[in-house]
């Protein structure tokens, strides 16, 4: 009874690691230091982190009760019902391009610095229109380059925090323990840099040992929280007054300058390029397989079945790039990227709080299934933490640089657009699905 | 009752198909399916395009499917896409996604949406 071509451990930890590690991360950095007030921003890191634990296991569990690259799809269709189901999956896949979107402004930002001459907006084209080519002649980064790339990143991230803050000068140590009065949205802004982790359960069914994807994410947990940890205080030290944070959109930029001179500058605009197309890549590759098997199930038009001649959703992705490229078209201009970090951390806060909500619910509906791994602290501690996931993502969602809270705005118009189509459309498409069904020729959704 | 026939059905339709055949030409695979239900083993290995079957388990699978003995019988007959069980957590899978994709085009190219 074995299986052959199984996934090791290692994958599960750089996955985890790499899907959570995107660019945007950097500017995430800057806001979340910004809202605690300065080397205190470790603080806020390890609070999220903690609750973040708690989360990991709701999804370890779930993942163990469905392995499935379904993933959230059959976890909210077993738990709560398939209209809502849809409703979540979607909004939660649409999130995708959001991280798309804020990764290509990071980049352009980066390369503009590097290459001044080119404007910024021309290298969002570019380097979608690159990533969307790829994937479209099914062209994929190899698991072994991603296990590769997130370890570049995290060991970089460690090592230029540890050598900014070895060369100093340190702020008083008392700094390092004061919080400021923003520290809540800086815990709910925390839980952006650890987003992600969970994309790792999509892949269960590749894993022979089903404690890989449990162990992947809690080790994935501790290799981020300690490299964007040392990378967030050393920023601090770099720019010890907030205004001076909140005026760069290069962190990352300078602070490879500052530990290791040119070298480091030019290094990390590699590790940030290789970051950024490893996040287009993965959540292009993964969105538009999941938007492909929602058209496949007539929860979206057929349109987006179909295949071109290399058996690649080619609607989908280039759906997918359309959105992306005009969210970072419409975020470079306008400049206000912390929608973007907010609005994931906000759907991302909530989709936890959901994990928590879907545990209790599972556990009572299906109490005989069989979980290889179980959550922590059923029933109690879990909806405790589930509700703390919900008011932070509420809160991260409330948090705008404008008195006008534009993340939830923003979110809250996908989640109506979202809804209506569910309620309206989806009928119909399954509807006139049913009907065609014995009419159409069996290649005609096929290039 | 054994699900031979189904089987049998489907991987004529696969071989018969010239464009499965051309699409399969380089996916060498074997896929062992499993009735959740009464515990029944059936096997599709796919080799230089040509597809055949068999009862009982076989080592080495590099994908599992398991399901009930409905949802196996509506899935390889053609009365529903893998996708609908498969999202609804009916249809479970260890292999890869890549994989999985493959059969899913399998059914679609042989029965249409």
């Amino acid at each position: 009874m074995t299986q052959r071509q199984a996934l090791p451990l290692r994958t599960a930890v750089s996955t985890s690691a790499g899907l959570a590690s995107a660019a945007i991360n950097f500017l995430a950095c800057v806001e979340i230091a910004e809202y605690a007030g300065g080397p205190s921003a470790w603080i806020a890191l390890l609070v999220a982190g903690c609750l973040i634990v708690f989360s990991a296991s709701n999804f370890a569990e779930l993942s163990g009760l469905y392995p499935s690259a379904a993933a959230i799809r059959v976890w909210t269709r077993r738990g709560l019902n398939d209209s809502l189901s849809l409703r979540i999956s979607l909004v939660y896949a649409l999130t995708v391009t959001f991280a798309i979107a804020a990764d290509a402004f990071v980049v352009a930002q980066a390369f503009h610095q590097a290459v001044p001459w080119c404007p910024g907006w021309i290298w969002i084209i570019v380097l979608l229109f690159v990533i969307s080519w790829a994937n479209l002649r099914g062209i994929r980064i190899a698991g072994r380059v991603q296990d590769v790339n997130a370890l570049m990143l995290l060991v970089t991230l460690g090592i230029v925090g540890i050598v900014i803050l070895w060369k100093g000068p340190l702020p008083p140590i008392y700094h390092f323990f004061h919080v400021g009065p923003g520290i809540f949205q800086s815990i709910a802004l925390g839980i952006f840099i650890y987003v992600g982790f969970e994309w790792v359960t999509p892949l269960a069914e590749e894993f022979s040992d089903v404690r890989a994807i449990p162990r992947g994410m809690y080790i994935a947990l501790g290799l981020i929280a300690i490299a964007f940890g040392l990378f967030t205080v050393a920023l601090t030290t770099i720019f010890p007054t907030v205004g001076q944070l909140r005026s760069t959109l290069i962190p990352q930029l300078l602070a490879g300058q500052k530990a290791l001179g040119p070298l480091g500058f030019w290094w990390m605009l590699f590790v940030t390029a290789t970051t950024a197309m490893t996040t287009f890549n993965g959540g292009l590759f993964t969105a538009s397989r999941f938007i492909y098997a929602l058209a496949r199930e007539k929860a979206l038009p057929k349109t987006f079945a179909h295949l071109n001649d290399r058996w690649v959703p080619s609607y989908a992705i280039i759906g997918l790039a359309c959105v992306s490229l005009v969210l970072a078209l419409v975020i470079f201009q306008i400049g206000q990227y912390t929608v973007l970090i907010n609005a994931s951390a906000g759907v991302e806060g909530i989709i936890y709080a959901l994990s928590a909500l879907l545990i209790v619910r599972l556990r009572k509906k299906e109490p005989h299934r069989a979980r290889p791994f179980r959550a922590l602290g059923v029933p109690w501690i879990t909806l405790i933490v589930g509700l703390l996931f919900l008011v932070l993502g509420l809160g991260a969602l409330m948090t705008s640089v404008s008195i006008i809270p534009w993340p939830l705005i923003f979110v809250g118009t996908l989640v109506m657009l979202v809804s209506v189509y569910v309620y309206l459309a989806v009928p119909k498409i399954k509807a006139k699905a049913h009907i065609k069904s014995v009419r159409v020729a069996p290649e005609e959704t096929i290039e | 009752m054994t699900m031979l026939p189904i089987f049998e059905d489907f991987v004529r339709a696969c071989n018969e198909n010239p464009r499965l055949r051309q699409m399969n030409r380089d996916w060498n695979r074997t896929i062992v399916i499993r009735t959740s239900d009464n515990g029944r083993c059936y096997w599709l290995q796919s080799e230089n395009g040509l597809i055949q079957h068999g009862e009982g388990d076989r080592d080495n699978a590099d994908m599992r499917i398991e399901g009930s003995d409905k949802v196996i019988r509506e899935v390889f007959s053609g009365a529903i896409s893998p996708t609908e069980p498969y999202n609804a957590g009916d249809l479970l899978v260890k292999g890869s996604q890549d994989d999985l994709v493959r059969l899913d085009i399998i059914t679609l190219l042989i029965w249409g949406e």
